[in-house]
């Protein structure tokens, strides 16, 4: 399959017209899952959410992914008809003129005189051509596509054929959360600064590129009634979407990250954060 | 040469001078030295009357070579052929058709029963990447609302242009990985590529 550069990821510049009241706010503790009652009303002297910053660090496919037997099929049968519809090729006339010319050299009454364009006793046929051209390509030895189950959940090399989904171990509160690295955000800052400096908090150094200043979703959720302050009612994540430039193979530690593929992350996230987050991690 | 001549001529004829008084017929303006180049217009020829007349030709005659030239100018240049657009003549050589075996009955059901379960797949794999994007971006238009009813600074900031963001460049997937610290073979080539010019 010929390698094609410059995937660019479509900018989606969404521009809120009237203004709608936003469907089914969500109310969530963390802790428990009980919902209680809406709470449409943002607070009357600044609000009483303290926002945070997230990112979604994504790690693109390497390697194209293996084919469906349908599209085994179907590109088998593509090749056939192709095959049936085109004219012969110039190394395909070669063999058979070869193949002719070996013919005609092994009937009694040969008479080398009579061919043309017999050039001197040294002859390079066609057939020679490609055992040569067979024999260079076994010499070289490609890497190989699927490492097996030998890297465990941490190693960013592990699905090369899907895109991975950096998460973090993190303490809220009291528990210890998979999800995605997150920062509280500082006055004076905008969103996707907050979101690139949880990407520098990481100890990996890793480069990604940010795509927009605009989040990509968002999760709300409340704190516990005992840890409520004064003013802070619960947290807004904004999330913001990167892509990695560059693989980098620094070990993380293994209880604390982990890349994920997109149907492996109900097995880390808590389900209503999992809801949200699954909108706009993309499988394709 | 000239001044060779004159030079000569001085000399002859102060050698002469001296010797006849014929010669002395030589120093008068009448008659100019038979040694002395003719440099210079004869001026006892009849007075120029072509002057107005000669600038006129020469001015008509370079005007008609420009319209001339700018008729020949005029030609709209040759068009540049599309190689793309031409069938070259190997195409249509018989010597390269190939011998195509009839299908049977069979393979022609499974070609077009084949054909009938790709379109279905390839239309419900459509409707699954549409669904997802459609979804992606209600996700990020309700961020956005909740965004600007938290603050309208960061909601600016937010729907303002990206300007690193392009030109963006990835490296696509391949088929296998790429191999760490590989040094690629020189690859080298024969341009044949023709060059219209116009």
């Amino acid at each position: 399959a010929a390698p094609f550069r410059c995937i660019y990821r479509p900018l989606w510049r969404v521009i809120t017209g009237s203004g709608r009241l936003t469907v089914g706010m969500r109310n969530i503790s963390f802790t428990e899952n009980h919902f209680s009652a809406t709470n449409h009303k943002t607070a009357s002297v600044g609000s009483p959410w303290t926002l945070h910053g997230a990112v979604c660090l994504q790690r693109l496919p390497v390697i194209s992914q293996d084919r469906n037997p349908i599209e085994e099929e179907f590109s088998g049968l593509m090749q056939q008809m192709e095959l049936e519809r085109s004219l012969l090729s110039d190394h395909e006339l070669r063999l058979l003129e070869d193949a002719a010319r070996m013919s005609r050299k092994q009937e009694e009454d040969y008479d080398s005189d009579e061919e043309e364009d017999y050039g001197d006793k040294e002859i390079v046929t066609a057939q020679d051509l490609e055992d040569a051209w067979e024999q260079k390509l076994k010499q070289f030895h490609p890497a190989q596509r699927s490492n097996g189950d030998k890297l465990d959940v941490s190693s960013s090399e592990r699905c090369l054929a899907d895109s991975l989904v950096l998460l973090i171990k993190q303490d809220v509160g009291s528990q210890k959360v998979w999800l995605l690295p997150q920062v509280q955000w500082k006055a004076g800052e905008t969103l996707r600064q907050t979101a690139e400096r949880a990407l520098a908090h990481l100890p990996a150094d890793v480069k990604a590129t940010f795509l927009g200043n605009a989040p990509c979703g968002f999760y709300k959720y409340k704190y516990p009634k005992d840890i409520q302050k004064e003013g802070s009612v619960g947290a807004k994540v904004f999330f913001f979407k990167a892509v990695m430039c560059s693989p980098n193979h620094l070990p993380l530690e293994k209880n604390s990250f982990a890349w994920v593929k997109k149907d492996e992350l109900k097995d880390f996230l808590t389900p209503e954060y999992l809801k949200q987050v699954n909108r706009f991690i993309m499988s394709l | 040469a000239g001044i060779v001549c004159r030079t000569l001529s001085r000399v002859v004829s102060s050698q002469t001078s001296c010797c006849s008084s014929v010669v002395s017929v030589r120093h008068s303006h009448w008659f100019t030295s038979i040694l002395s180049p003719k440099t210079s217009v004869p001026l006892r020829a009849e007075p120029k009357k072509k002057k107005k007349v000669d600038p006129r030709r020469e001015q008509m005659m370079k005007e008609r070579l420009k319209k001339k030239l700018k008729k020949l100018e005029r030609v709209p240049p040759e068009l540049i052929p599309i190689e793309d657009f031409i069938t070259t003549a190997k195409c249509f050589d018989e010597t390269r058709v190939r011998e195509v075996p009839k299908l049977s009955f069979e393979e022609t059901e499974r070609r077009a029963l084949l054909l009938k379960h790709w379109s279905r797949y390839k239309f419900s794999q459509h409707q699954a990447e549409m669904a997802e994007i459609k979804e992606a971006l209600e996700a990020q238009r309700q961020a956005l609302e909740e965004l600007k009813i938290e603050s309208e600074d960061l909601y600016k900031a937010a729907i303002g242009p990206d300007t690193d963001l392009f030109p963006f460049q990835h490296q696509g997937p391949c088929y296998t990985p790429p191999i760490p610290n590989y040094e690629a073979p020189d690859g080298k080539y024969n341009d044949i590529t023709r060059v219209y010019t116009q």
